[in-house]
């Protein structure tokens, strides 16, 4: 399931070029811009191309930064021009030497920009991630386990206050899972680091 | 990966600093603000104020204040005194000795590449001393005209970049949620109980001391009032920052704590408990964060600080004429010499109150909720006491900073409980109190842990606002490790304290 560096940017272009097209073609369409302005519903559906490193603090070993595409959705509430709350839906699947490892953070978030006029936007939350991990040498069923979900981010919305914009973002999930089960045993303390880039569309 | 970092870091502050130089123009053609504290946007009438501006407005208009008494709006200057804040703790730290405070680019890098992590940092540092630094980022929002959510968003941005570019080592990520939450919390009561001392209609020295006191209590939101010279102008207080009901009571006197075999301690330990209640927790349809709120505060009794609580309301609605529900945030600190628990939660409240006569009511509070993080002390299976820490020549990180072992487990978890208040005249005689607290741990030693408390308070009132107090309490520990047998091990602590009291409301 991982992806090379060019085979994903190849895909979030073809991705991306109808959302573009479609955010600019947006303003000459009268049904994007309807005189009660934007709904309280706030929507955003998109993909990132993502790092992600477990981390042990108590081992030796140097663990590897591993590569992936994810998706991720949200659903919320415009509370004010400024600010969304909601809660989203990060996933992201990922092959190791070991087996798969899929993850899914469930947050509850909040998307904040600071100038009303302007597209820049922070953006925190925190939650539960569950991860199903496979370790193929100890059997076929996985092990699954929660574990605590925060992310910050921040990023730039085009068209904020239109129906439908687009965002393009950088994030950093922390996993802090506890335990983590590997072929040599159960691996204490772990906490996995996730840098996201991506970019989705926003309705609102 | 390095490249990945830069771009996002590069994007990073790319927006900012372009939101910031365009500030000046968004001011112009929006000009935001309200003393936003409300869920509605309160930009809208200040906003359109602004954009009719004529030469009779008011120049507070002009200086986009959301009302007279009110701070000018600047989210660029809330961001920069944030930075600012960082910078003074680091040169405080370096000052202190803390190696941890020789940051250097490679140390950024090393830290954004490396990612959160838990620290090994001492209890207090953490649970007490990060949220009060978050108190301080969370202010310069609020002292700069920012409402009290996006003053928490400068509370996260603040506490992200201290963790990243403000110290050695590694993002810390307990701190992150402590410095975030906690500063919200202390922050938002700081700034409430600061406005408390002010007179803003007063002038000559009385005001000048009353201005110096809110500045010792909350010292963002003073240094901007002296800086801008609100410190002196007369105007009326923000209609916000006057609650409707105020009540605070001390309560000074000794405390004998259990051990795990019931047998009390010899020596009593002296206390100084001081509660406050702002606003009317009890009732109200309610938007505004914190315009009801409780804060606890006890000093001695097993530890310099033994306790600290905070709960505010985030949103309060009537369900029916003495039915309230709400929405709360929690912050919580325990400490003495048999036991140390810390949290951030957020609870959903129901309330009920009855007269049960003419002069007597009753107000009993359920709630439940989630504890985004806790921390407990505990020891690792085996161990029956902190073994003494031995002292190293080098490595030393300064005061506060450890590098381990640490004796306290971090976690997520639920919390519930319930209390009943009996007043009579207005002044309680009797509180009972019972809460639960489950936290699974994280980080630390692998283990649930459920912890129960109650309390039962039963004051006499004497003369005046003075009463006599006395107080039994019960603190509960079980702790579930996940090893191979299952090892449960439970802890008591039994508590007694009598005490006097005094009241004002």
């Amino acid at each position: 399931m991982s992806l090379s560096i060019g085979a994903w940017v190849r895909g979030l272009c073809l991705t991306l070029a109808p959302v573009l097209a479609v955010a600019q073609a947006a303003p000459q369409a009268p049904s994007s811009q309807p005189a009660g302005g934007p709904s309280k519903l706030w929507l955003v559906a998109g993909g990132a191309f993502a790092t992600l490193r477990g981390d042990c603090q108590t081992c030796e070993e140097d663990y590897p930064y591993r590569h992936a595409a994810a998706v991720l959705g949200d659903i919320g509430y415009r509370v004010n021009p400024r600010m969304d709350v909601g809660a989203e839906v990060y996933w992201m699947p990922i092959d190791t030497a070991q087996g798969n490892i899929r993850t899914t953070h469930l947050d509850a978030v909040a998307q904040f920009r600071p100038w009303a006029s302007h597209g820049f936007f922070l953006k925190g939350g925190a939650g539960m991630a569950f991860v199903r991990n496979w370790v193929d040498v100890l059997g076929s069923d996985s092990f699954n386990e929660k574990a605590l979900s925060v992310i910050v981010g921040a990023g730039w919305v085009v068209r904020p206050t239109a129906r439908l914009g687009l965002q393009v973002f950088g994030t950093q999930h922390a996993l802090a899972m506890g335990d983590l089960q590997a072929s040599e045993g159960q691996i204490q303390d772990v906490i996995g680091n996730r840098w996201s880039l991506g970019a989705a569309v926003v309705i609102r | 990966m390095r490249r990945v970092a830069v771009v996002m870091l590069w994007s990073l502050l790319w927006g900012v600093s372009l939101a910031a130089a365009q500030e000046r123009q968004e001011a112009a053609a929006s000009n935001a603000n309200g003393s936003p504290t409300t869920l509605a946007d309160p930009v809208a009438p200040v906003a359109a104020a602004s954009a009719a501006q004529t030469p009779d407005q008011p120049s507070w208009i002009v200086e986009r204040r959301a009302c007279e008494g009110c701070p000018p709006r600047s989210v660029g200057r809330a961001l920069f005194q944030t930075t600012v804040v960082n910078v003074m703790y680091g040169l405080a730290n370096l000052v202190r000795g803390q190696v941890t405070a020789r940051v250097t680019p490679k140390t950024w890098w090393d830290n954004m590449e490396q990612g959160w992590v838990w620290d090994l940092d001492d209890f207090t540092v953490n649970q007490v001393g990060h949220p009060y630094q978050g108190n301080n980022y969370f202010n310069t929002g609020r002292a700069n005209g920012l409402s009290f959510y996006e003053s928490a968003a400068v509370a996260a941005f603040g506490s992200a970049t201290w963790e990243y570019f403000g110290e050695t080592n590694h993002a810390s990520l307990n701190d992150f949620i402590n410095t975030t939450l906690g500063g919200i919390a202390l922050g938002e009561m700081f700034h409430r109980s600061a406005w408390l001392l002010r007179d803003t209609r007063a002038s000559g020295k009385g005001r000048l001391w009353r201005e110096i006191g809110a500045t010792v209590v909350d010292p963002i939101t003073g240094a901007n009032r002296f800086l801008r010279g609100d410190a002196s102008r007369i105007t009326d207080k923000p209609a916000e920052m006057v609650p409707s009901n105020l009540a605070l009571a001390g309560a000074l006197g000794v405390l004998w704590r259990g051990t795990q075999g019931n047998t009390f301690s010899a020596t009593g330990q002296p206390f100084l408990e001081v509660d406050g209640i702002y606003g009317n927790p009890e009732t109200g349809h309610s938007r505004t964060p914190y315009d009801a709120f409780a804060a606890r505060l006890r000093f001695g009794g097993g530890s310099a600080l033994s306790e600290a609580r905070v709960r505010g309301r985030l949103l309060g609605q009537p369900l029916s004429e003495n039915v309230e529900f709400s929405v709360v945030q929690s912050y919580d600190f325990q400490k003495n010499d048999a036991y140390a628990t810390g949290s951030q939660s957020f609870d959903a409240t129901f309330g009920f109150t009855h007269n049960l006569s003419s002069r007597s009511r009753m107000w009993v509070l359920g709630w439940g909720g989630l504890t985004v993080l806790g921390a407990i002390d505990s020891l690792p299976l085996g161990l029956t006491e902190i073994p003494e820490e031995e002292e190293e020549e080098s490595g030393d990180a300064g005061q506060g900073v450890s590098e381990g072992p640490r004796f306290y487990d971090y976690g997520p978890g639920s919390d519930f409980g319930v209390t009943a208040l009996f007043s009579r005249n207005n002044r309680p005689f009797a509180v009972f109190f019972y809460e639960g607290r489950h936290l699974y741990s994280l980080d630390g030693v692998r283990a649930n842990h459920f912890l129960q408390r109650g309390r039962i308070d039963l004051i006499l009132p004497l003369r005046g606002a003075l009463g006599l107090g006395v107080t039994g309490e019960y603190f509960d520990r079980r702790t579930f490790y996940q090893d191979a047998d299952r090892t449960r091990v439970n802890y008591h602590y039994p508590q007694v304290r009598t005490y006097f009291t005094w009241r004002v409301s």
